[in-house]
């Protein structure tokens, strides 16, 4: 029975400490409040308290986990409690309110608005909470004995996280390259120095320099002249090692394009 | 840069790339097409308005039946002062005006100081372009404008229509509802997965910081080592990045009608507004495109309005 009451504490403590860690990067890479302003409870404040008041409640997170982990005493074990049920109450208020607002339970990872599964978590973590009060032991005794139940806790919270389907989605995604900055002018062009198209036609040119160079999309672009004052346009697509290049010879005069390579992969 | 190589740029990658080099101008008309006309008006009739172009030549227009004007407030074209600099929408191949618009100016800018008891006198910062403009809201519409500028402090977004009087901006109409965030904290796109997206929604607003009778767009998303702006490539709207000398196609998702525009300039200041743009439907956040009067004209947009909701794709 024993076994029953401390096993949900290690989950207790790890997401409280994983609480504070997000709370405390977002705050420190938000920087800019503008950044904050979707985030979690935090958006019920006026804006120069928002920071703040991530915090506060970090601080009270690692409070409460720490006093978990070393202590039996039941002023942690309710304050866990109260915690979780004051979560699930701000997490409605906050639907209630700003619906397009995500939970910021784990920073800015939990951008997704607050939907049942957000609101089921707290209610979830109150219940174990609570099952909790009553362990005999510290947080520390039961973290170095595990038991099933605590893999079973840690299933269903995982089932009522959509933290998880957004992190999968990030490694799975980036933002598309012609959304992405850049790398810098001068890389590409040593990138287009390195390439085929580049040492077939290098001799043609006036000066190894460009005279003129843009990006679009996810390609860049370098425009040279030759020594018949024809434009020699190079195309470098941005991503990826050893880059695609493309060339073109454009005559001076006329606009129409006399394409004499075709793609041609360095 | 000379403006020579940027028309160059298109040419260019056009032919590396093996594309079309598009054209700019109307895509596939929508009805009869429109043309903007500016001018300083000369005289003006019931039905003839005479105008001096910027070319400086005088061109005699008949006014259609059905034809507005705005200066400051909607009038009977009749009434317009001589001697106003004007834009008018016409059709007939510029022959026949149906709208008119007399000394309007575009504020739009961060707020820099604001002062004054009545007649509030308010100090914009217009960008690292535009440099700063001093600007006078008079007592009349400072209620209007404050109560969609929620914000009335430095630091904030400021975006008016109004009119040029004594060469000095008269703010009269708020162009937008201000954004909530402070100028600098510009709000980041959302996030954008695979399966990239042909063409991207939002506002299309216009300036009056381009050349008379130019058509062309600032663009937010540019490269900043390529245009020299620092604050370029800021924007909400998840948009692509593209230089100066490319191709937009704008399309006015309200009138049907589209056009290739050219990128001309950094629209660092319309990419720190992450507003949406409320005309015939509610448009997704952040501006797309700042056009010149010229074009948002020809796109069916109306100055007044100050923004029209656009889809855009690579022209």
């Amino acid at each position: 029975m024993t076994r029953v009451l401390e096993s949900q504490l290690p989950i207790l403590i790890v997401l409280l400490g994983l609480g504070t860690m997000a709370k405390v990067i977002t705050v420190r890479s938000g920087g800019e409040p503008g950044s904050l302003a979707r985030l979690g409870p935090a958006v019920l404040m006026p804006g120069r308290l928002q920071v703040p008041s991530l915090l506060v409640c970090a601080a009270g997170e690692v409070f409460l986990a720490t006093g978990l982990l070393l202590s039996t005493h039941p002023f942690f074990r309710w304050g866990t409690v109260a915690f979780f049920a004051l979560s699930t109450y701000v997490l409605l208020e906050l639907r209630r309110r700003r619906p397009d607002a995500g939970c910021g339970c784990f920073g800015e990872v939990s951008s997704t608005p607050v939907g049942l599964r957000s609101i089921g978590r707290t209610v979830a973590l109150t219940g174990m909470a609570m099952v909790s009060v009553w362990a005999p032991v510290p947080g520390w005794t039961a973290m170095t004995h595990p038991s099933w139940l605590t893999a079973a806790g840690v299933a269903v919270l995982a089932l009522l996280s959509p933290e998880i389907e957004e992190l999968i989605d990030r490694v799975r995604y980036r933002a598309p390259c012609e959304q992405r900055r850049g790398p810098a002018e001068s890389a590409t062009l040593a990138r287009l120095r390195a390439s085929g198209p580049w040492r077939a036609h290098r001799d043609e040119l006036v000066s190894p320099e460009p005279y003129d160079s843009w990006r679009e999309l996810c390609w860049r672009f370098f425009a040279f002249r030759n020594h018949q004052r024809d434009d020699v346009v190079f195309a470098v697509y941005l991503s990826g090692r050893r880059p695609a290049v493309r060339m073109a010879v454009v005559s001076g005069e006329d606009s129409g394009s006399m394409p004499e390579y075709t793609p041609v992969s360095a | 840069m000379g403006d020579a190589s940027v028309e160059r740029r298109r040419v260019l990658a056009a032919a590396a790339l093996g594309r079309e080099p598009g054209v700019p101008g109307p895509a596939e008309p929508a009805g009869e097409p429109w043309r903007a006309v500016a001018g300083q008006i000369l005289d003006v009739s019931p039905h003839l308005v005479i105008i001096e172009t910027p070319a400086g030549t005088e061109e005699r227009l008949v006014i259609a039946p059905w034809a507005t004007a705005w200066h400051g407030a909607d009038i009977a074209p009749a009434e317009l002062p001589v001697g106003a600099m004007v834009v008018m929408r016409t059709l007939r191949e510029g022959r026949v005006v149906e709208r008119v618009w007399a000394d309007t100016t575009r504020l739009t800018g961060t707020i820099q100081s604001i002062s004054g008891r009545k007649d509030l006198i308010v100090e914009l910062d217009c960008g690292p372009h535009r440099g700063h403009r001093t600007i006078v809201i008079p007592y009349r519409a400072s209620g209007r404008l404050q109560v969609r500028h929620p914000k009335f402090e430095p630091g904030y977004l400021f975006d008016a229509i109004g009119v040029r009087r004594d060469g000095m901006g008269v703010a009269l109409l708020p162009a937008t509802s201000q954004p909530p965030y402070p100028a600098r904290a510009v709000p980041p796109p959302p996030p954008a997965y695979a399966g990239v997206q042909q063409r991207i929604a939002g506002p299309a607003t216009w300036s009056d910081a381009f050349d008379e009778e130019e058509r062309g767009a600032a663009y937010p998303m540019l490269e900043s080592s390529d245009t020299g702006c620092a604050e370029a490539g800021l924007s909400c709207a998840g948009l692509p990045y593209l230089a100066i000398g490319s191709l937009l196609q704008v399309r006015n998702v309200c009138s049907g009608r589209s056009a290739n525009v050219p990128v001309v300039a950094c629209g660092c200041l319309a990419g720190r507004f992450c507003d949406r743009c409320v005309e015939c439907d509610t448009s997704p956040r952040g501006r797309v495109a700042e056009l010149s009067p010229y074009s948002y004209v020809e796109l069916g947009g109306d100055l007044v309005k100050g923004c029209f909701n656009a889809q855009i794709g690579l022209g």
